[in-house]
């Protein structure tokens, strides 16, 4: 567009506050990039590429794979920003949960079949553990490793496998060698606990 | 079904269940709140596996969303849109309802007060009225600042702010307009009640490093500046306080610091017709 090369506005945005007040200033921000606003968009970008490109990575392991999709997520960002509804949920966990679905999404269009299989067969519980060059964690993250290691050993295993392996449940089951009914229910019980851990607003 | 709540936050369905839960979510209020702190829960998960993207990431992420055009809000959806922003949008409005007939002519008064709707001039100029709206929003925002301030500057901006959405909002703000000799547009919105005009100007061409534009009010007794705009502002906004009717605001091109009276021929000048 022909205003590329023009630097864009220099807003005052409202005092982010550290925890709350930056949640709220995203759900602002983002009505402002519903609007076209380019410099929002930077500002949205600050404060998600990390846990977009982190949470990608995690499940697809492969970086060129991994930059691709959360290109692709935070350019959905700014195409759909107009859908974003603050009264469904957190700015952050909108960008966040459509992140995590394109990664699976790519996982299992990609592993159709046996090879995902296989795969499931070889690959070790821990490695879901950590990725390396982490970013430092913020408060918030760091809490829901603590909330996360708080729960049952079968309840943080199948989470860490459905969420950071992007493993379904039955594979998740077939896993840890448990029955399907058993892995939905801790899936459940465990995402709760977590969030009752955090104090997460529903 | 309610036992899949957990499995569908962390995408851990087929893409059959997926689709059934989906359904089922539709009419299980009770299923819908349960996912959306679940889905809350699943992005801490994400927080706490934060990494630090390749470099070259941010520049093509950038890059593309100038060349992506974004989608609509859906149907029936209600925008979050304050007052302010609205009544601004209307004043903006009213301002391309009276342009229309004559786009290339010289500042005119417009009408808020007009009977001619401003909904149709919204109909009419979707893009150029999008243009504005993403003006007006700047303008409800705040003024442009440094990215590093000092909280003395913050505070004063903010402060500076709220007397810009002040004259936004007055009963009696009226909009002036004008093209920029340069390139670019200069719009005020003033009060005659408050004696205050905002001046906000946008796509005016940058200036080299050592050229600022200057902001003044002209009065037969002479002029003052109300300020600088930053040439590296895309969009810039000063609030000019004791204006009266009869006054004029001019924007001129000086060296960088500004000076005390205009040394060149302004660029754009708005008359304040109260």
């Amino acid at each position: 567009m022909h205003d590329m090369n023009r630097p864009e506005i220099r807003a005052a945005r409202p005092d982010p506050g550290p925890a709350e007040g930056e949640a709220q200033d995203l759900a602002f921000l983002l009505a402002q990039v519903a609007r076209g606003d380019h410099q929002a968009f930077e500002a949205v970008y600050a404060q998600l590429a990390g846990p977009v490109y982190g949470v990608v990575r995690q499940v697809l392991r492969d970086p060129a794979q991994s930059e691709e999709v959360a290109q692709e997520v935070l350019l959905e960002v700014w195409r759909s920003a107009s859908r974003f509804d603050p009264a469904r949920g957190s700015g952050v966990a909108w960008v966040l949960t459509m992140a995590h679905r394109r990664a699976v999404d790519r996982v299992r269009s990609e592993n159709a079949g046996s090879r995902r299989e296989q795969k499931v067969a070889s690959e070790a519980v821990t490695e879901y553990e950590d990725v390396a060059d982490t970013v430092e964690t913020s408060l918030e993250g760091q809490r829901a490793r603590r909330c996360l290691d708080s729960l049952t050993d079968l309840q943080s295993e199948s989470i860490k496998l459905a969420y950071y392996g992007g493993y379904s449940y039955p594979e998740v089951a077939q896993l840890l060698g448990t029955a399907l009914g058993t892995v939905k229910t801790r899936i459940r019980d465990g995402l709760i606990r977590m969030r009752d851990c955090m104090g997460v607003m529903a | 079904m309610h036992v899949l709540t957990g499995s569908y936050a962390l995408d851990a369905l087929g893409a059959q269940e997926r689709t059934e839960f989906e359904r089922h979510l539709q009419h299980c209020p009770s299923c819908q709140a349960e996912v959306r702190g679940l889905h809350e829960t699943a992005a801490r998960l994400a927080i706490a596996r934060s990494a630090r993207p390749p470099a070259q990431m941010e520049q093509r992420v950038l890059a593309a969303t100038y060349r992506t055009r974004q989608l609509p809000p859906l149907a029936g959806q209600r925008l979050r849109r304050d007052l302010r922003q609205t009544r601004l949008a209307r004043l903006f409005a009213g301002w391309l309802t009276a342009g229309q007939s004559r786009p290339d002519a010289q500042p005119r008064r417009s009408g808020r007060d007009r009977g001619n709707g401003w909904g149709n001039s919204w109909l009419r100029s979707p893009r150029l009225v999008g243009a504005v709206a993403a003006a007006c929003v700047a303008a409800a925002v705040g003024l442009g600042i440094t990215q590093v301030a000092t909280q003395h500057q913050l505070d004063s901006a903010h402060a500076t702010s709220a007397a810009i959405a002040k004259v936004l909002d007055a009963p009696d703000a009226r909009i002036e307009a004008t093209p920029a000799s340069m390139g670019g547009a200069v719009t005020v919105v003033v009060s005659a009640l408050q004696r205050e005009a905002v001046v906000t100007t946008s796509g005016m061409p940058s200036l080299s490093s050592s050229r600022v534009y200057q902001v003044w009010v002209m009065s037969s007794s002479g002029a003052r500046s109300v300020g600088l705009l930053s040439s590296t502002d895309h969009i810039g906004q000063l609030l000019a306080s004791g204006v009266q009717s009869g006054d004029q605001i001019g924007i001129t091109v000086e060296p960088s610091g500004g000076t005390s009276r205009p040394t060149t021929t302004p660029v754009a000048t708005v008359p304040l017709t109260t």
